[in-house]
């Protein structure tokens, strides 16, 4: 086992839950079956992955809250914010019903949603985009013109939880038929039928680390990418663009109350529509707006799910 | 304003206090502020050599997310611009911002080119803005460096965080300095208040203190000088307040006026006698107070060219409307130049005295006309029995007559004695002044005085004379005083003796001198000779004096004429009076010439 791998093992064992609850019991949930009209007594519960989860209920709680005092009418009194630490653990509890709203990126959204009774409610536009595409690129003198040419190649992905910077270019690579390994030391020696790669965990090393010639090749979101190369981008060359993708995804637990989840998804429609509505997405991670699914969900999520099996180890780590 | 000594000292002390206080607070200010920038610039230099430090490893392993977050604290320290990593080849990889806009641009050629040869910290100053450069190796092989831009301009924030403790050390020091000043100022003003104080004490008539000699110095001299002169002055000068005992206690009416007669001063015997208080006279003009003397039109004209007068009679007037007879003297009293001078009028009450004079005036009319008149018919008529007009009174009653005749007569000059003494006291007495040669009136005195010489066997003896010599007198009052003299001569001599009668010239007088060889005059008694009524204790003197007036009444009558009367006289050895009188001048320049 590698050490990220290691490292990730003993986070899944830890198996840790952070519960931030925005006042009231714990215990308390909607109930799903309750006869209209609803008592203000009920709790939205949000769900979330991540190796921060005070930073990350830093990051809810404002949204979160706003969203619990509009659902009065369903009789939602409080809104919580419930931060799990693996995608693993985020399916347990969608699968318990202690998780009622499940917002992440398409892959792991398309993970939970093979293993849980989950609906994709709408589109989230998180930092502005509805949707993403990652690019793999190399130094323009290192002789890459392909990916096929990667073989024996070292590339450099972003973190491990990252769509656009791992999960999203590793299984384009993947349905290539490029088979992938991962590596601690970026100078180690890879196969010539294999591809080595090692995590830069940030978007910049990776642009430094192909300019450097650290790596042969890197993987960043896209959006990113003028910005990295800057004055540089002529010393680099893309070889491979993935197909966009959703940026971000809102799920709600299937079994939740219907008007609850109508409740939630009139009011995401609508946020971006009145000042303190927008106030409260700009807090979120600079969230334009919410919007259905072009096609309907089942449809997006088809193309996620074709590439979803390259990476399905990644992201259940 | 006017700012006293004690002022101008305080403010000179302080000004020096506060004028060196800003010179030290400016070079304090300036010392610390090259200080302050050497620090800044050290804090500087060691900063950039600590985060150059903390980039090794991150620069060695390429992290650029790390040498982001490193440079990212290092932009939060104070007064850091800006600070990036570059790496071998002066490109730069972070500026610890996430947009990073200075992503993969060249550091200056200068400090490329130092880093590549040198493990010195490059330091460059631009304005307020010192920026260092440090190279970064890792096993002796550049991989990269770090670039510090550091404001010195944070500097003038802590230049006045500076400056106000130094203002405040300043105003601290200058408050002290002042206080410092104004205790210093006590102490050397304070003996000089003391004399202040002393002064005006003296000034108001109080007792001028003794002042403590602290120092040595001027000041010191000054409260010694100060000590010897109130030392001085009491021993030549009265207090007021004794000059005020005096004046209050003294008998005599004092009044003190201005040259224009306006009175300033009185004493309780003016207030007295006048009837008002000290408040109702001041102010008031003398004439008011004292009735002009006769022939003067005021009290004042009466000066003479000197300023002064003495023995005036006049009357002081009463508010009541007496009149208090009083005799006045009066005295110029010099003042301090520039101010006027004063007059100082002594007033003796003198209505007693002249009541007593008038008491006598009255007595001696009564011995007139009481005493003498019945005296002269009484020895009139002994003396006609005496001269038989009674017939023969047998002899036993011609013993009585005589008896009763002589005592009448010793009455008789007894009163005429009296009346010629009370005559000469009061100048009533009438000479009648005529020129004439002296010895005629030696030899008629001396041959109305032979009988009695006779009766007590004692001859008189001319053995010196002077022809011619003439005197202005009223004759019979010169024989008068002759006879007293040679009467009392044979009074006072033996059976037998010869009382020596001698005339001549003495210092331009002429002389008669008539010595017996008497008991001589006891020495108790001499200064008694020419009193009224004047006897000696002895028993020899109380039988032969007579009735005690004659040589009063002689020294008056001579003195009238303008001569005098004394004696040379010797216990057991005899007595010489001498009768001195002026000779006549018109004849002395004739017999000169």
């Amino acid at each position: 086992m590698t050490r990220p791998g290691r490292i990730a093992a003993a986070l899944f064992s830890s198996a840790l839950i952070v519960v931030i609850a925005c006042g009231g019991r714990a215990d308390e949930r909607a109930e799903p079956s309750s006869p209209a009209p609803f008592e203000a007594t009920g709790i939205i519960t949000f769900g979330s992955v991540s190796l921060n989860p005070a930073s990350e209920h830093e990051v809810f709680r404002p949204f979160v809250d706003h969203v619990a005092s509009r659902l009065r009418e369903v009789g939602i009194g409080r809104g919580r914010v419930v931060v799990v630490d693996s995608i693993s653990k985020m399916v347990e509890e969608l699968n318990e019903g202690r998780i009622d709203v499940y917002i992440d990126s398409p892959f792991p959204v398309g993970f939970v949603w093979k293993r849980t009774e989950i609906d994709l409610l709408l589109r989230r536009w998180k930092r502005g985009s509805e949707t993403y595409r990652s690019v793999v690129f190399v130094r323009a003198d290192s002789g890459v013109n392909s990916v096929a040419d990667l073989a024996g190649k070292m590339i450099a992905f972003g973190e491990p939880f990252s769509t656009s910077g791992f999960l999203m270019p590793k299984a384009a690579l993947a349905s290539t038929g490029l088979m992938l390994d991962n590596y601690e030391d970026a100078a180690a020696s890879i196969p010539p039928d294999r591809v080595g790669y090692v995590f830069s965990n940030d978007a910049e090393n990776t642009m430094f680390w192909v300019l450097k010639g650290k790596v042969d090749a890197g993987a960043v979101n896209e959006d990113y990418y003028q910005a990295l190369a800057g004055s540089r981008v002529s010393e680099l060359k893309i070889i491979l663009t993935t197909e966009a993708v959703p940026r971000n995804l809102v799920c709600v637990r299937r079994s939740l109350d219907p008007r609850v989840t109508d409740a939630l998804k009139d009011l995401l429609l609508g946020m971006d529509e009145d000042e303190e509505g927008q106030g409260v997405l700009k807090g979120f991670e600079e969230t334009a707006r919410f919007d259905p699914w072009p096609g309907g969900p089942e449809r997006q999520l088809a193309g996620i799910m074709d590439l979803i099996q390259y990476v399905e180890e990644d992201v259940g780590q | 304003m006017r700012i006293g000594l004690r002022g101008r000292f305080i403010a000179f002390v302080s000004a020096i206090v506060i004028a060196f206080g800003v010179v030290l607070t400016a070079l304090a200010v300036r010392v610390q502020n090259d200080l302050l920038r050497h620090e800044l610039d050290e804090r500087g230099k060691l900063l950039i050599a600590v985060v150059a430090t903390h980039v090794t490893d991150s620069l060695a392993l390429l992290d650029v997310r790390q040498l982001r977050q490193l440079i990212n604290e290092t932009r939060e320290q104070e007064n850091v611009l800006d600070a990036v990593v570059f790496d071998e080849d002066g490109r730069v990889l972070t500026d610890g911002t996430i947009k990073n806009p200075l992503r993969h641009l060249l550091i200056d050629d200068a400090a490329r080119q130092h880093v590549a040869v040198s493990d010195a910290l490059l330091v460059e100053f631009s304005g307020d803005v010192m920026t260092v450069t440090k190279g970064v190796r890792l096993g002796g092989r550049l991989i990269g460096g770090v670039r510090l831009r550091y404001s010195r301009a944070g500097l003038a924030k802590d230049q006045a965080v500076l400056a106000r403790k130094t203002a405040l050390v300043g105003i601290v020091f200058g408050v002290l300095g002042v206080l410092a000043a104004a205790l210093l100022t006590e102490a050397v003003t304070r003996p000089l208040k003391e004399v202040i104080d002393a002064t005006r004490a003296i000034s108001e008539g109080k007792q001028a203190p003794h002042l403590q000699v602290r120092t040595a110095d001027e000041v010191g001299e000054l409260a010694a000088a100060f000590n010897e002169m109130t030392r001085r002055l009491r021993e030549t000068t009265v207090s007021r307040d004794y000059v005020d005992r005096v004046l209050e206690t003294m008998g005599e009416c004092l009044v003190v006026t201005r040259r224009n007669g306006t009175i300033t001063l009185v004493n309780n015997a003016v207030c007295g006698l006048a009837g008002a208080s000290e408040e109702e006279l001041v102010g008031r003009h003398c004439g008011e107070l004292f009735r002009a003397p006769k022939g003067y039109a005021s009290l004042l004209h009466a000066l003479n060219p000197e300023g002064s007068v003495h023995g005036l009679e006049t009357e002081l007037l009463s508010s009541t409307g007496e009149e208090f007879p009083v005799m006045v003297s009066i005295a110029e009293m010099d003042e301090s130049p520039g101010r006027s001078g004063r007059y100082v009028i002594v007033a003796a009450d003198i209505s007693e005295r002249l009541r007593t004079e008038r008491q006598k005036e009255e007595f001696i009319t009564m011995i007139h006309h009481e005493v003498r008149t019945p005296l002269t018919a009484v020895r009139g008529a002994i003396g006609l029995l005496d001269g038989g007009v009674a017939g023969d009174l047998g002899e036993r009653g011609r013993e009585l007559v005589a008896n009763a005749l002589r005592n009448s007569k010793r009455m008789e000059r007894l009163v005429n004695d009296i009346l010629v003494s009370r005559k000469l006291d009061f100048g009533h007495m009438t000479f009648h002044l005529e020129e004439m040669e002296l010895m005629p009136l030696v030899d008629q005195a001396i041959e109305a005085t032979a009988s009695y010489g006779d009766q007590h066997e004692v001859r008189f003896d001319l053995d010196e004379t002077a022809p011619g010599a003439r005197i202005e007198v009223d004759p019979d009052r010169f024989i008068q005083v002759l006879t007293n003299v040679l009467s009392n001569a044979v009074r006072f001599s033996s059976a037998g003796d010869v009382v020596k009668v001698r005339v001549n010239r003495h210092d331009g007088y002429l002389r008669v001198a008539v010595a017996d060889r008497g008991p001589g005059i006891p020495e108790k008694f001499r200064d008694q000779v020419f009193e009224p009524f004047a006897r000696a204790d002895e028993a020899d003197w109380r039988n032969k004096s007579g009735t005690g007036l004659g040589m009063s009444i002689s020294k008056a009558i001579i003195e009238e004429l303008g001569g005098a009367i004394s004696f040379d006289t010797e216990v057991g050895g005899g007595t010489t009076f001498r009768v001195d009188i002026p000779e006549s001048d018109k004849l002395r320049e004739s017999h000169v010439d």
